[in-house]
């Protein structure tokens, strides 16, 4: 391969798509910097303790899992196992099943992009409406999400309106509050026509059994409020030690990704319904996914499972701002992405082994993690994981450094190297078949050769004069 | 999140590591680096053999062609005496990349040893010698530009103050100064695009200050955004924060 | 499902044998994460309160006649009240005129109401949070579905910040933190309210 992938799509990306992303992450990255610094004198610190608490869940979830799912059982919730896509999406349609049940509203959650949930539920005769705005819009164009928080970070209004008026929407309107009122209206009917609703969870409590679930639209709350079931695809990794726990991260979670103290939404539950209340769901399951989490576990990279999936690494990455979403071509982009996505492949870890090269390594990304995960450090390992493997993915357009080790290694060759190197000065570079050198020279010009000048002007100066101080 | 604590100062004896980008483009750098120290009292030891940081395969993954580099650098600076680095970059390597890449090896101390002698250039003038302003004069608008590697250690601080403490100096910030410059290391050729694009937009925000000069403690960040600036047929001039302290110097006549 | 949670019990075991040690639980003070302005005693909560919830574009109210006098600027003259507070808020409504305000919730005709009055758990000063629960609440979809939410707000049910909030969570299945009227940013980053939830959100002091 000649080319990085992630470099040819970014060179491809139409400029208001760009514009778009660019400009929706900056908002964010703004957002949080305000809010984060206005509101604690020392960030650093919650975020660090943070990190210190979710990193403990990671190197102990043999304990915790066994206990959160004795809490969840204790609560009245069904708890199921799944270790792959196939597992989970059976457990899903299974409940279903159960219940006689054709139809599904859905809040957001990323556990099932992995699993592909909606499209086999769709092949299975069973109807699945996403309700998050974003999510919705994605759904009827058949399109990606290309954010881990906000889905359509790279579609503009009009392309909605569009969208809007091919699936009987409603006649072209590219007003943003009219996009919105028409999606209340649609999905209200979507959510009181259900029987069953599915999320995902944010966190789940290992003292007491509670899922969080942490939203700005009101979605999850009207599918549990309109259907009779719950189920929760719940990732193996989302685990807090302790109640008191969310006091820290849900301060972390929205400052991060939105800016916001809080959103708008808090959901803490523990079960179905209280028998008194009419509406909601009656029965609760909570199913716990595996997909790949174990591998990443037992991997030198396991700190990257403390994510909480705030979205902020996304909004400061400038290889994000400039590629987008979609370039990452896996369910998780970004910074985060390039870390869990090549892990969580298994066995295809080859074929996204680049994702991990498209970085400067300038660790914003670390700065800005509420869990204070080291995304620089894991992107060196697995750049040294994707060597090993042997990936092409990772090896395009990237220079061999078998040469320059042997010559950096042997002060002789070095030497000539420094004389030799003239020759760049010398040599006109189109004759040059260096393709690292053509790939600089497509928009910057290389200094002038000084090879040798420093040590020889060391060597032969007149002694240094008496130090000044 | 980069592990920078420096063993404490022995003397003034200290190591230079001029870095491989010196050594083949920017000799001045190197000098200036020379002459100012050598101003602060330090007597400067060149160890003839150095070659690399090793830090070019440790980004691109090859990490046993780069130890083999490390290693020859930890021969090549043996020692007690400080070592240091007119470069975040490479002393970031040192202290921290090397551990990294060096976890499951035997000769992990010795690589640590040396890793937390290694200084960059203005950490060691503020922290390590406790010099905190700078004499002389340098009539300029000073755009610095603190490179990425400097994030979270006192390098950029430091840089920063001495520059600022100059007389004649104003130094100028400038828009999403938290932004990466896109050079990378061999990410600048890999994905040159997205490279070039990150370069451009730099670029944009510090000619928006009007800056006489710009300057920052990498010289692998100048080379790109200066070679990027020339290429679209408006220059830029760059320089290391040691060349504006050497300069200033000289104006003054303390050189 | 029992085989698939022993492989990934069987799995998780594995990853986590070969390290030496494992990273502790660190112990944290409350103090660390609460806002400046929520420190000490708050000698009025529902003040930091009110204006915490404007903050969020949400509206604080004091008397019933206000919230009266809103309803009717803007013509929402059909609602639902938690019998448990009809009483009490009946003559305000009365004295305006004009109101249809029902006691029972009818989930068939969602959108003939303009507004869903209910008792909330409590609220959160340093956040403008009004805390709803099952328990309070007596349909969930009264507090949700109607333009407009007004949650009843007892000044001594006001925990001062979030470490109080949560250590105070109970036995209620379903404790919802609501901060401000519903919304979203999706379309461009531009700030929308009243998506599937209330546009508008009240927190009228009892």
């Amino acid at each position: 391969m000649k080319f990085q992938q992630i470099d040819q799509f970014a060179a491809k990306l139409r400029a208001d798509t760009r514009a778009s992303v660019y400009d929706g992450s900056k908002k964010g990255y703004d957002a949080r910097t305000k809010t984060l610094f206005d509101h604690y004198p020392d960030p650093d610190r919650l975020r660090h303790l943070a990190g210190e608490i979710k990193q403990h869940v990671v190197e102990n979830l043999d304990t915790y899992l066994p206990q959160v799912e004795a809490k969840l059982k204790a609560n009245g919730v069904t708890v199921h196992w799944a270790s792959d896509a196939e597992s989970a999406n059976n457990a899903v349609l299974s409940i279903m099943r159960a219940r006689g049940a054709t139809k599904m509203v859905k809040a957001k959650t990323m556990v099932s992009e992995e699993t592909e949930l909606g499209h086999f539920l769709e092949k299975h005769g069973v109807e699945c409406v996403e309700t998050d705005l974003g999510e919705f819009i994605i759904q009827i164009d058949g399109d990606h999400p290309s954010h881990i928080v906000k889905p359509i970070i790279h579609k503009n209004r009009r392309e909605i309106a569009k969208s809007f008026e091919e699936h009987g929407l409603g006649a072209y309107n590219d007003d943003p509050q009219t996009i919105t009122r028409r999606a209340r209206a649609h999905l209200r009917n979507k959510y009181l026509e259900a029987d069953v609703a599915l999320t995902g969870a944010n966190f789940t409590s290992a003292e007491s059994g509670r899922l969080v679930l942490v939203t700005n639209e009101g979605n999850s709350r009207f599918c549990l409020a309109a259907t009779k079931c719950h189920i929760a695809m719940v990732g193996i990794e989302k685990i807090l030690p302790r109640d008191r726990d969310l006091g820290l991260l849900l301060n972390l979670l929205a400052r991060s990704g939105t800016g916001q103290q809080l959103t708008v939404y808090t959901e803490f539950i523990t079960g179905p319904k209280s028998p008194a209340q009419p509406d909601g769901p009656e029965e609760m399951h909570v199913i716990l996914v595996d997909n790949g989490r174990t591998d990443v576990l037992a991997s030198d990279c396991r700190d990257i499972l403390r994510c909480i999936r705030c979205g902020a690494c996304l909004n400061v990455c400038p290889v994000y701002r400039q590629a987008s979403g979609h370039a990452y071509r896996s369910v998780y982009p970004g910074p985060v992405g390039a870390v869990l996505s090549p892990l969580l492949a298994g066995k295809k870890f080859p074929e996204l082994a680049d994702l991990p090269k498209a970085s400067s390594l300038c660790g914003a990304c670390n700065e800005v993690c509420p869990v204070d995960i080291p995304i620089p450090d894991l992107l060196l390992r697995l750049r040294n994981k994707g060597k090993q493997a042997g990936s092409e993915a990772a090896a395009a357009a990237t220079p061999p450094m078998g040469m320059w080790a042997l010559m950096a290694s042997q002060p002789a060759a070095w030497k000539a190297a420094l004389i030799g190197g003239k020759l760049i000065d010398v040599v006109p570079h189109k004759l040059m078949p260096v393709p690292a050198l053509r790939a600089w020279e497509s928009s910057r010009t290389l200094p002038s050769w000084k090879g040798g000048a420093f040590r020889k002007w060391l060597k032969t100066r007149p002694n240094p004069s008496a130090p000044k101080r | 999140m980069l592990n920078h604590q420096r063993l404490p100062l022995t003397g003034k004896r200290v190591q230079l590591m001029a870095t491989c980008l010196c050594d083949a483009f920017y000799d001045d750098v190197a000098r200036a680096t020379v002459e100012v120290l050598e101003y602060l009292g330090c007597e400067i030891v060149f160890p003839e053999g150095q070659t690399c940081c090793g830090q070019p395969a440790f980004n691109g993954g090859d990490w046993a062609a780069s130890r083999k580099v490390v290693r020859h650098a930890v021969k090549t600076f043996a020692g007690e005496e400080p070592v240091v680095v007119p470069s975040g970059s490479c002393a970031a390597m040192m202290f921290h990349g090397t551990i990294l890449e060096f976890e499951k090896e035997a000769d992990l101390p010795a690589v640590e040893q040396l890793g937390r002698r290694t200084w960059e250039l203005g950490d060691f003038i503020v922290n390590g010698l406790g010099v905190t302003t700078w004499p002389g004069r340098y009539d300029a608008k000073v755009a610095f530009h603190r490179s990425c590697h400097s994030r979270g250690t006192d390098s950029g601080p430091a840089a920063n103050a001495l520059l600022a403490s100059i007389e004649g100096v104003e130094v100028v910030p400038f828009g999403e100064g938290e932004q990466c410059c896109g050079f990378g290391g061999t990410f600048s050729v890999a994905f040159p695009n997205v490279s070039t694009g990150m370069g451009t937009l730099k670029l944009e925000h510090i000619r928006a200050v009007s800056p006489d000069v710009l300057v920052s403690g990498d010289m692998s960040c100048m080379m790109h955004l200066g070679g990027l600036a020339e290429k679209e047929g408006k220059p830029i001039k760059t320089q290391h924060f040691a060349q504006v302290l050497r300069d200033a110097l000289r104006n003054a006549n303390l050189l | 499902m029992s085989s698939d949670r022993d492989s990934i019990l069987a799995r998780v075991n594995a990853a986590l044998k070969p390290l030496p040690k494992r990273a502790p639980l660190p112990a944290w003070d409350d103090e660390l994460v609460v806002l400046r302005q929520a420190r000490g005693d708050i000698a009025d909560p529902w003040a930091l309160f009110a204006e915490r919830l404007r903050a969020v574009n949400g509206t604080p109210l004091t008397a019933v006649a206000d919230l009266v006098a809103l309803l009717k600027k803007s013509n929402w003259s059909h609602g639902y009240c938690d019998p448990a507070l009809w009483e009490r808020l009946r003559p305000d409504f009365a004295a305006a005129g004009g109101f249809t305000v029902e006691t029972v919730f009818d989930r068939t005709r969602v959108d003939d109401y303009h507004f869903g009055i209910t008792r909330s758990v409590g609220a959160i000063a340093e956040t403008g949070t009004i805390i709803l629960g099952d328990t309070t609440t007596a349909n969930r979809l009264s507090a949700l579905a109607p333009w407009v939410h007004v949650a009843l707000v007892e000044p001594a049910r006001i925990f001062t910040d979030l470490t109080q909030a949560v250590a105070a969570f109970g036995q209620d299945p379903n404790i919802i933190w609501c901060t401000g009227p519903s919304k979203t940013a999706d379309v461009e980053g531009i700030l929308i309210e009243g998506v599937h939830g209330p546009g508008v959100q009240v927190a009228l002091r009892a």
